[in-house]
C-alpha cells in the first residue's frame, strides 16, 4: 500500500488513525505496531523520500526524551511522536494536493478551504527546494556550511533571512495571482477531474473510524466498569 | 463603450503617506489597447492592480476617487512563477484552474482552455508538468491561463519580460487580436519599440500621475526622450544630435531621411 493511487481523503484517514491509535492504545505495544506501519508506510515512499525524513525529524525527539525521561516513559512517548512524524511524512509524500482540492470539492467543500489545505500540504517541499536554491546561490558566493559553531549560524542566518523574507514576497504576490485566478471565498469550483472514490475505500475509512472508536472505549470507558 | 474609468484616483499603500497614484483619470474603451510608460516606481503597476479590484481589496492601502468597472478583468503579473496555481499536474490543468473556479459547465471549460493554448502556440506542451517549464513557457501559459477566464478587460504588467523576441511578437499581435475582439486592453510595458504597432493609445506616468496621454507619437517627443522613455529610434536619433521633430520607428526615420 504505497497510497498513490488512493482516494486522498483515505490517504488522510490512516495519516489521522495511526496517531490516533498510537495515543489511545496501551504502550508500549499499541504505540509500536502503529509505529512500525508508519515508518513502514514512509518507507514504501521511498528510503530517501519518506522513511530518511521520518527518521532524521523524530530522532532529536528521542534524545530530548532521554534525556527528561526514564526509559519505559522514553520509549511510550517516543513510539507515540514517530508515529506521528512517519504519519505525516508518508502523507506530505503520498497526497497529491491537485488531487485532494478536487476530491474536496467534489465532496462540496468550498474550494478555498481545500486550496488552504493543499497549499499546507505543498508548503513543506516547496521551502525545502527554495532552501536548497538559496544556500547553493550562498556558497556560490563564498558561504561555508562547515566549520565552527560561528560559522554555521552565519551559514543559518544567511539561509534563514532569504528564505523568509522570500516565502513572505511570495506569498503577496500568489495571493494576487489567485484572487484573479478566481479563488475567491464563496466560489462554485467545478470538479475538473474528482478521483474515484471506491465503495470498498469508503468502507474502510469507516472502518478505521469505528476502531478508533473502539479502542478509545476499550481504554478509557470499559475500565470504569470492570 | 468604457471598460474602464478612473476618475481623479489616489491610492496609499498601507502604512504609507505619499500616494502611490495620484488624481489619476483614465478610460479605456472596448476594442482599445492602452499603454502605461514611465520610470521604475512610477505607478504603472499599481494602476493596474486598482484597474484589477485587487488595490485596495487584496493589498490593503486606501483609494480615493472614482473606479467604474464595466467587464470582469483578468491581470498578468509580471513573475510567472508566483502566479501558478501549484495544483496542476499539466499546462493543461494549470490553465484550466481559474475557469474551474468560475464554475463553468466542463465542456465551455474545455473550450476556452484549447482556444487559448492554441492561441498562445502551447497546444505541444499540453500535457507537460508546469514546473518543468522554461520562464517563458510559463508566462505564455499563464496569459493564456488568464485569457481562459474570458474577461473583458485584460491587463498586463510587463508581459514580454520573460519572453524571447519571437514569443514576444507572438504576444503584440495577440494583444491587437484581443482588441479587434472587443477587449479592453490595458498594458504596462517597457517594451517601448513595440507600442507604435500595439497602442492605440500611451499614458505616460511620473511620481504616479498621468503626465501625458497620447498616440503612441509621444514615445517620440522631446520631454519623453529626455526622460528615457522614446523609442529605440527616436533615442538614437537624438543622441545623433539630429532635428527634431524625432522618428518614431524606422520606417519614419526612413521617410525623414529621404
Amino acid at each position: 500500500m504505497t497510497g498513490g493511487r488512493l482516494h486522498p481523503f483515505t490517504l488522510l484517514a490512516i495519516a489521522a488513525a495511526l496517531p490516533a491509535l498510537a495515543w489511545i492504545l496501551p504502550a508500549p505495544t499499541g504505540a509500536a505496531w502503529t509505529a512500525t506501519i508508519a515508518l513502514a508506510l514512509a518507507a514504501t515512499r521511498g528510503i530517501r523520500r519518506g522513511l530518511w525524513p521520518a527518521v532524521l525529524t523524530v530522532a532529536p525527539f528521542w534524545v530530548f526524551l532521554l534525556l527528561l525521561h526514564d526509559v519505559p516513559t522514553t520509549i511510550a512517548i517516543g513510539l507515540r511522536i514517530t508515529t506521528m512524524v512517519a504519519s505525516f511524512v508518508w502523507l506530505v509524500a503520498a497526497l497529491e494536493p491537485a488531487r485532494l482540492v478536487e476530491a474536496m470539492v467534489a465532496a462540496g467543500w468550498s474550494a478555498s478551504v481545500a486550496y488552504l489545505l493543499a497549499a499546507t500540504l505543498r508548503a513543506v517541499p516547496l521551502l525545502k527546494t527554495r532552501a536548497q536554491r538559496i544556500v547553493e546561490a550562498q556558497r556560490c558566493r563564498g558561504l561555508s556550511r562547515r566549520g565552527g559553531m560561528a560559522a554555521r549560524l552565519r551559514a543559518l542566518r544567511a539561509l534563514a533571512l532569504p528564505l523568509v523574507l522570500s516565502a513572505l514576497h511570495e506569498v503577496d504576490e500568489r495571493a494576487l495571482a489567485l484572487e484573479t485566478r478566481g479563488l475567491v471565498p464563496g466560489i462554485r469550483r467545478t470538479p475538473l477531474a474528482p478521483p474515484p472514490d471506491p465503495a470498498v475505500e469508503q468502507a474502510a475509512r469507516w472502518a478505521l473510524l469505528l476502531v478508533c472508536l473502539a479502542a478509545l472505549v476499550r481504554r478509557f470507558i470499559v475500565p470504569r466498569f470492570i | 463603450m468604457k471598460s474602464l474609468t478612473l476618475g481623479h484616483t489616489s491610492f496609499w499603500y498601507p502604512a504609507t503617506e505619499s500616494p502611490a497614484l495620484r488624481d489619476v483619470s483614465l478610460d479605456v474603451a472596448q476594442g482599445e489597447v492602452v499603454a502605461l510608460v514611465g520610470a521604475l516606481g512610477a505607478g504603472a503597476s499599481t494602476l493596474l492592480l486598482v484597474a484589477a479590484d485587487l488595490a485596495p481589496r487584496v493589498t490593503g492601502g486606501r483609494l480615493a476617487g472614482d473606479v467604474a468597472r464595466r467587464d470582469r478583468s483578468g491581470i498578468v503579473l509580471p513573475t510567472p512563477w508566483t502566479q501558478t496555481s501549484g495544483m496542476a499536474f499539466t499546462v493543461w490543468d494549470e490553465v484550466a484552474f481559474g475557469p474551474a473556479n468560475l464554475g463553468w459547465p466542463t465542456r465551455e471549460i474545455a473550450r476556452q482552455v484549447d482556444r487559448a493554448l492554441e492561441r498562445l502556440e502551447l497546444v505541444s506542451l499540453a500535457s507537460r508538468d508546469p514546473a518543468t517549464l522554461s520562464g517563458g513557457e510559463l508566462q505564455r501559459v499563464i496569459i493564456a491561463a488568464i485569457l481562459a477566464m474570458d474577461p473583458g478587460l485584460v491587463l498586463f504588467d510587463e508581459p514580454a519580460a520573460e519572453l524571447d523576441a519571437e514569443g514576444a511578437r507572438t504576444l503584440w499581435r495577440l494583444i491587437r487580436l484581443l482588441a479587434g475582439e472587443g477587449k479592453a486592453v490595458l498594458l504596462a510595458t517597457s517594451a517601448l519599440d513595440a507600442l507604435p504597432d500595439v497602442a492605440d493609445r500611451v499614458v505616460w506616468l511620473e511620481s504616479g500621475a498621468v503626465r501625458a496621454v497620447g498616440t503612441p507619437d509621444l514615445l517620440a517627443e522631446v520631454a519623453v526622450c529626455d526622460a528615457g522613455l522614446g523609442t529605440s529610434v527616436a533615442t538614437v536619433w537624438r543622441a545623433s544630435g539630429l532635428l527634431e521633430p524625432y522618428p518614431l520607428t524606422v520606417a519614419h526615420a526612413v521617410q525623414r531621411s529621404q
